[in-house]
């Protein structure tokens, strides 16, 4: 069995991204609404630390989803739709 | 004959890896965790402070404060050690060895295979496993150890240049000894001449005589010769078997060889993604269990002997093994007996495995005394998922399994593992 099969493991997805550096646009799809947004700091203590900064958001098609920042190797996730 | 393969201080090279200068310092393997407080393997420089394995480890920082120590590495040693021996495998070796460092085979059947004589049997040893080895011959395990102790390691560019390790790069002999290059070889009419010299520490080569040179040596018997000297009655009255056992050591007799079975690697690993401990290694430990009792290698056989390894997030690893006292393939019996050792790890484990040591006979239901719907049930549903993966893998049948379902990070909550199997004995 693949030893990473995880549930709910980041996909990575395009994202235009507005001042502020919140997303406006994922995968094509204008957002509607941000309902709320995080910083996850972790492992910080290693030398691969991980740091992401999430959004929760409303797209205008009506679906919700979870992206983050990675903002230690950079680009856009999508965590759950 | 039996040819010893010796590796001198295996476990303290195999830890410290690229580090390997180190060797030319005061070096110490550090004390196992969890375990009593004494040093392992030393370096030949913190030898000549006059540290040695098994010395307490204030004792050893005062003899000797520039002391280095190292972490050990039990699964690296292993790992290691059994490229060694399989090393020695492939040139047609039943090899018996119970310490990483000393490897034992039988010389006699491989002779035809490797030029009709001892030197092409001990050539192909050389080739198979490189510069760095010590060969030993003798008739006995024992004596074949204490030859390869005798015999001069080759130099790496002294090896790939083809060249002898001894004067001139010939073979000498010596009274019943010769030396071929990089080995010692010692024929049977000479061993008890050969081991006579020898000191009665040389003993301790056997896990069950650890204790017997003391003694002896308290008593004034200092060398092999003298102890081969005294009568067998005499031996036998005073440290009974063990006496006798060395007596027989002495003069060149050994028990058998008993060689390692082939292994059938079953092994799972699971990378922490952080710094585990508690419950989310239960967890983990819980995954592993169902991975190993869903691989197809077992072939529907029973587990009787468990190791659980780590790898340690500041370095180093710990190993331990579960015997069960009845072979199972129950998965919450086999949690229940390896739980408890997740208990001794010493610091925060950055990954975790669960290998099969030795597998018991099949696993079979027992015929139950009344029928429960439940019970049938069960056995409906695993008979189903035991087809299901006969036909389409392991990963036919999964469930969800909560591994750390507090986690800030979302994809660390769950895994996918294998279902569990129709229960067993």
């Amino acid at each position: 069995m693949n030893p990473s099969r995880r549930l709910g493991d980041p996909k990575p997805t395009s994202v235009m991204a507005g001042t502020g550096g919140a997303p406006r646009m994922i995968a094509g799809a204008s957002v509607d609404s941000i309902r709320e947004e995080w910083v996850v700091e972790d492992r910080w203590w290693t030398g691969k630390p991980l740091r992401r900064r999430y959004f929760e958001v409303v797209l205008v098609d009506g679906r919700n989803m979870v992206v983050f920042r990675d903002l230690v190797g950079g680009g856009w996730f999508l965590q759950r739709a | 004959m039996v040819v010893c393969v010796l590796y001198p201080r295996f476990e303290l090279l195999a830890a410290l890896g690229d580090r390997g200068a180190l060797l030319s310092e005061p070096a110490a393997l550090a004390p196992e965790a969890g375990g009593v407080q004494v040093v392992g393997e030393v370096s030949a420089p913190a030898e000549a402070f006059g540290v040695v394995r098994g010395m307490r480890l204030g004792e050893a920082m005062s003899r000797c404060p520039a002391l280095r120590l190292v972490p050990p590495d039990p699964e690296g040693v292993r790992s290691l050690w059994n490229e060694v021996l399989d090393r020695l495998e492939g040139i047609g070796a039943e090899v018996e060895s119970d310490r990483a460092g000393a490897a034992y085979f039988e010389a006699g059947g491989l002779q035809r295979i490797h030029g009709g004589d001892l030197a092409g049997v001990l050539a192909a040893a050389r080739r198979a496993l490189g510069a760095g080895a010590r060969f030993g011959a003798a008739p006995s395990r024992f004596s074949a150890h204490a030859a390869a102790l005798k015999a001069r390691p080759r130099r790496r560019g002294r090896a790939s240049g083809g060249h002898s390790a001894s004067p001139g790069g010939v073979s000498t002999s010596l009274g019943g000894v010769s030396t071929p290059p990089g080995a010692v070889v010692v024929d049977g009419a000479a061993v008890r001449r050969f081991l006579a010299p020898l000191p009665v520490s040389l003993l301790r080569i056997r896990l069950e005589l650890q204790a017997l040179p003391e003694v002896l040596e308290q008593l004034g018997i200092r060398t092999l010769g003298e102890l081969a000297a005294l009568p067998s009655r005499a031996v036998a009255e005073r440290f009974g078997h063990p006496g006798l056992l060395a007596l027989d050591l002495t003069q060149g007799r050994d028990t058998p060889l008993d060689p390692r079975r082939p292994p059938e690697p079953v092994t799972e690993r699971l990378e922490l993604p952080e710094a585990a401990s508690g419950q989310q290694l239960e967890r983990a430990l819980e995954l592993l269990v169902a991975r190993v009792l869903a691989r197809r290698e077992r072939r529907g056989r029973s587990l009787r002997a468990i190791a659980v390894s780590a790898r340690f997030v500041a370095g180093g690893t710990w190993r331990t093994t579960a015997t069960l006292r009845r072979a199972s393939a129950d998965a919450a019996r086999i949690r229940l007996a390896l739980a408890p050792k997740l208990a001794e790890l010493p610091a925060p484990a950055e990954s975790l495995t669960v290998e099969v040591e030795a597998f018991g006979p099949p696993a079979q239901d027992q015929g139950r005394l009344l029928d429960e719907a439940a019970a049938i049930r069960q056995a409906k549903l695993g008979e189903a998922v035991r087809q299901a993966r006969q036909a389409a893998g392991a990963e036919a049948a999964l469930r969800v399994l909560d591994v750390d379902p507090d986690s800030r990070i979302p994809e660390r909550r769950a895994v996918l593992a294998p279902f569990p199997d129709a229960s067993a004995p």
